[in-house]
């Protein structure tokens, strides 16, 4: 083993010299995590900011008559902070203790504030420009985009295909390459370029910095997003991302199902990431004559991901009908909604959708066929479910499951019923019930925890930059997710050896000046406080974010 | 649901007769009973399997393409009349010998010309296809049919550990396996590597070459001290911090190794070397599996350049780099997909969700250079429900050809791995005797 160790010290000192200035901010998240590695223990500069005590928190000699309760209280706020947000900041530890009703009533309270904030536009910050764009200004700027790259294809240099010895170009950005996310550019960044940075960017502001989002409502855009998926490395996907989380998701996560479903049915993102923008009535005429048709890639995820689930009780046949429903929904490149319906595309012709007839009835159609997938019993279920899974345990028991599913029919499909009573179950808060952090939940909270702790990361890109660029490399880039399937979340996907330490090398790069995490001791067992304890005081911070105790949510 | 169709169709399904005589004569190769269904006899089995350790015989890379490719571009049926017909805008021109034509190989059959890299191993008979194979469960919902492939058994939905994972437990009795038998570069934790048998999976790209924050021998001991308990979560810190400063300093020296003229490599196939590095590295790891997305090509999938064309020409680079390191003569590479695609193009200039599709193996031990297994043609009377090709071979049944002749797993083993499959006495032929 010493051999190994010295070894790998001595590929240390070479990667740092190998590591240039770093001028892309994946090469930043690397070079900082390797440099971190290298010096940061023996180097961290000494503790400057004042150890946080958590506000509220009991003396040792009082907090000792009622020392069990205050743990258990401490393992509840945890747990509630960080499956309904993302970490217990000091003011969340506050008011949940504050909570008459304790974590539960804060909990129920929360979803009430998660509503409200809903109904507000997000607080988007001034420098991320291209986000709030209208969409038919995205489109514009898509279109400039395409066309001055199809300029520069038109006038290759040439050289550089030859020279490899190929004629084909690389492959489509994977889940890997959070596209361009890690690629600035010199000069101002094209529009395309910019809004999708942006999208992820405003993202990982919002799971982590609780003055800029309601922590729930976070939380709520992460899962119907995800539920919802689309991939922003396709390409006519890319520019819509960012506003398919803000217009047609996030408004929608405490209202009805259906809503949320008619949102993501009509966003551009949606309609060009499963091809719903191409499905017309067979026959229908293409560019250069050539006759274009149904595309059943959309219809089949709506049945199969978004509603009633593959064992949901729909055949081929219902794909086909339901397609031929569809037909004639497509974007607009010029309305604000960027929606469409395009009667002369739309299939007249008579169909059935799991048994139920739908007649001539141009865009009204699509709007019942969506209306009666939301409401099947199939679908109560693969949501209760999937939000089980998301917020209680990797496999719920059928008991929690029906509950969620009766009360989300009893509701019509109103999401803030279906959460209430998720936050009244006993599952939610049994110990027994416990979740093991995505990659997206470790950067969120331990991004949220750094800035806690006085992390001296200047401002927040560097810390973006960290964050964006672990996620990418632990498998979980945002927005980054290739297949309509969306995110798992369970423990069976994401704890494994090698990825349980890459979640240090960001503790490291994001604690970096941090001072003594005493305010998140309270929530960590016996056995790790008196580890870190013993730890240098300048290496706790990034100790404390590397523990197994903060793996936990 | 389920399709009427027989995952073997009556043709070529033997006789118990011949069944008993394709296996009798299986059995003197690789000391395997005789039987119908991979297990049923209970034959005793020749001792080898006890003295010589299945994995031993050579390695077995699985490299699975996610999202359901489409064969019929990259092996394309050229000389079907109906193949031009049903994909008037997507269909790759016949054999002309320009660059952007079909590249013949046996008169009916042609490569995609973005899979021009690929033609030396037909050539030298290592690249064997058979053009619709599948899974007998007739999902087309990419996550159900690849959760299927994973884990080795059609219809299954609940939990189950993946095929790769159990085939190493079965080389060591059912117990876990002393040393690490599995490694995937690339994925957090795929299906098929998942089960009891320890597995090393590195991270995809260069992020694999970094010890990080481990490689910092105080911040290690640190962090080694708060994941001292018992629990399944410092156990697999434990194990990572070992398995990452190993992939590191394995695949640090390699790179600056490579840096002489090796060119670059980007994507899969750069997962490929460093699957290959480590590998080479630790002679235990046998059985590798890496995978690529991005196949789910519903519109605009392109014909001899476009879409499709460049994740061809990536997976090509990587088969390459993956032929040049695995090349020992029990060594085998199998490239697969969860189910074929339609075999018209849709309205929008794509494929959807079909169902048999190519299969290809690749290596020292395969008789190739030739196609293998049916193929009835893409008359609409021939297709599956008039759309896609049909499954004409059971996907088990392919892999259980190397597995029984290359790795001599014997018929038990098999069974465990793929229960209720059944032996495909047509691809006989497939892999060559030594």
């Amino acid at each position: 083993m010493s051999v190994v160790l010295s070894a790998v010290r001595s590929v240390v000192r070479t990667a740092m010299k190998a590591v240039p200035r770093p001028e892309t901010t994946a090469r930043v998240a690397s070079a900082l995590a390797i440099i971190a590695a290298a010096l940061g223990f023996a180097a961290w500069p000494p503790a400057t900011a004042q150890p946080l005590a958590p506000p509220g928190a009991t003396s040792a000699a009082s907090a000792a008559a009622d020392a069990s309760r205050a743990a258990e209280s401490d393992t509840m706020i945890w747990r509630a902070a960080s499956r309904l947000g993302y970490f217990p900041t000091p003011e969340i530890t506050r008011a949940i203790r504050q909570h008459p009703r304790g974590a539960q009533g804060w909990a129920l309270d929360e979803i009430d504030r998660a509503f409200e904030a809903s109904r507000q536009p997000a607080r988007i910050p001034a420098q991320f420009s291209a986000l709030g764009s209208p969409l038919p200004t995205v489109f514009d700027e898509f279109r400039k985009d395409r066309e001055a790259r199809r300029k520069v294809e038109a006038t290759p240099p040439k050289s550089d295909a030859s020279s490899m010895g190929r004629n084909d170009g690389q492959p489509p950005a994977g889940p890997g390459a959070p596209f361009g996310l890690v690629t600035p550019v010199a000069g101002p960044a094209p529009f395309v370029r910019q809004i999708a940075q942006q999208a992820s960017a405003w993202r990982v502001l919002a799971c982590s910095d609780a003055s800029i989002e309601n922590p729930l409502l976070a939380r709520l855009t992460e899962f119907w997003f995800n539920h919802l998926n689309v991939f922003i490395g396709k390409g006519t996907v890319r520019p819509f991302v960012g506003d398919y989380a803000l217009s047609a998701i996030r408004p929608n996560v405490l209202g009805r199902y259906e809503t949320l479903l008619l949102a993501s049915a009509r966003h551009p993102a949606m309609l060009f990431y499963l091809d719903q923008a191409q499905n017309v009535v067979d026959g229908s005429p293409g560019a250069k004559g050539v006759a274009r048709g149904i595309n059943e890639n959309y219809a089949r995820e709506l049945m199969e991901l978004h509603t009633l689930g593959v064992d949901g009780g729909f055949a081929q046949k219902d794909v086909r009908e339901l397609a031929r429903v569809l037909t004639g929904w497509t974007v607009d490149p010029f309305g604000s909604s960027g929606f469409r319906f395009v009667d002369r595309l739309h299939d007249q012709g008579e169909k059935t959708v799991l048994g139920q007839r739908f007649s001539a009835d141009g865009e009204r159609e699509g709007m019942r066929a969506i209306a009666m997938l939301a409401e099947q019993p199939a679908t109560a279920k693969r949501i209760a479910r999937r939000l089980a899974q998301f917020f209680v345990t990797d496999d719920p028991k059928p008991a929690l499951i029906d509950r969620l599913a009766a009360e989300y029919t009893a509701g019509g499909g109103d999401l803030r019923r279906v959460m209430r009573a998720l936050v009244r179950s006993p599952e939610f808060w049994d110990p027994v019930n416990e979740l093991f952090k995505t990659p997206y939940d470790f950067a969120c909270s331990a991004t949220a925890a750094s800035m806690q702790a006085g992390a001296s990361n200047d401002g927040p890109r560097p810390r973006m930059a960290l964050t964006l660029g672990f996620l990418a490399s632990a498998g979980q880039p945002v927005n980054g997710w290739q297949t309509p399937d969306g995110y798992r979340t369970d423990a069976a996907t994401w704890l494994s050896p090698e990825a349980l330490t890459r979640r240090a090398d960001l503790a490291a790069a994001l604690a970096e000046g941090a001072g003594d995490p005493e305010y998140l001791m309270s929530f960590f067992s016996p056995a790790t406080r008196e580890r870190l304890a013993r730890a240098p005081v300048q290496s706790r911070a990034a100790l404390a974010l590397a523990s197994p105790d903060f793996m936990r949510k | 649901m389920r399709e009427t169709r027989s995952p073997l169709p009556d043709a070529t399904s033997p006789t118990q007769e011949t069944r008993g005589a394709s296996l009798a004569r299986r059995s003197l190769l690789g000391g395997l009973a005789a039987s119908g269904a991979l297990a049923t006899l209970g034959t005793p089995l020749h001792a080898f399997a006890q003295s010589a350790p299945a994995l031993d015989q050579g390695r077995l890379i699985v490299v699975f393409l996610r999202g359901a490719y489409d064969g019929l571009s990259a092996f394309v049926p050229w000389a079907d009349p109906e193949y031009r017909r049903i994909r008037p805008s997507i269909a790759i021109a016949a054999p002309d010998g320009s660059t952007a034509s079909t590249i013949d190989l046996d008169g009916r059959f042609g490569l995609h010309p973005a899979l021009a890299p690929l033609l030396p191993l037909w050539k030298d008979g290592s690249l064997a296809v058979l053009p619709a194979v599948g899974s007998p469960d007739p999902t087309r919902s990419h996550f159900e049919a690849q959760f299927q492939w994973e884990v080795g058994m059609p219809g299954k939905a609940s939990e189950m550990p993946g095929w790769l994972n159990r085939l190493a437990m079965l080389d060591s009795a059912g117990s876990r396996p002393a040393t690490t038998r599995v490694i995937g570069v690339g994925e957090a934790n795929p299906r098929i590597l998942a089960g009891s048998a320890r597995t090393r999976l590195v991270a995809k790209g260069q992020g694999a070459t970094r010890p990080g924050v481990v490689g910092n021998e105080r911040a290690r001991d640190a962090l080694l001290e708060l994941y001292s308990g018992d629990d399944k979560l410092s156990r697999a810190f434990r194990e990572g911090v070992e398995s990452r400063l190993m992939t590191a300093k394995e695949l640090s020296s390699e790179m600056m190794a490579a840096d002489n003229g090796a060119g670059s490599a980007a994507g899969l196939a750069l997962d490929a070397r460093h699957l290959a590095t480590l590998m080479r590295t630790d002679p235990a790891l046998r059985l590798g599996f890496l995978s690529a997305g991005g196949w789910d090509t519903h519109a605009n999938q392109g014909a001899a350049q476009g879409q499709l064309a460049n994740q061809l020409g990536g997976l090509a680079r990587a088969i390459i780099q993956l032929r040049a390191d695995f090349n020992q003569p029990g060594d085998l590479i199998l490239v697969m997909s969860e189910f074929g695609r339609t075999s018209a193009e849709n309205g929008s200039r794509g494929t959807d969700h079909g169902r048999g599709n190519a299969f290809w193996l690749i290596g020292d031990r395969i008789n190739g250079g030739r196609m293998y297994g049916r193929w009835e043609g893409l008359a609409r009377g021939n297709l599956n429900e008039g759309r896609d090709l049909p499954v004409l071979h059971d996907f088990r049944a392919v892999i259980a050809q190397p597995l029984a002749r290359v790795f001599r797993l014997p018929e038990s083993g098999l069974n465990d791995l793929f229960p209720g499959a059944n032996w495909d006495r047509s691809l006989d032929g497939v892999v060559r005797r030594t």
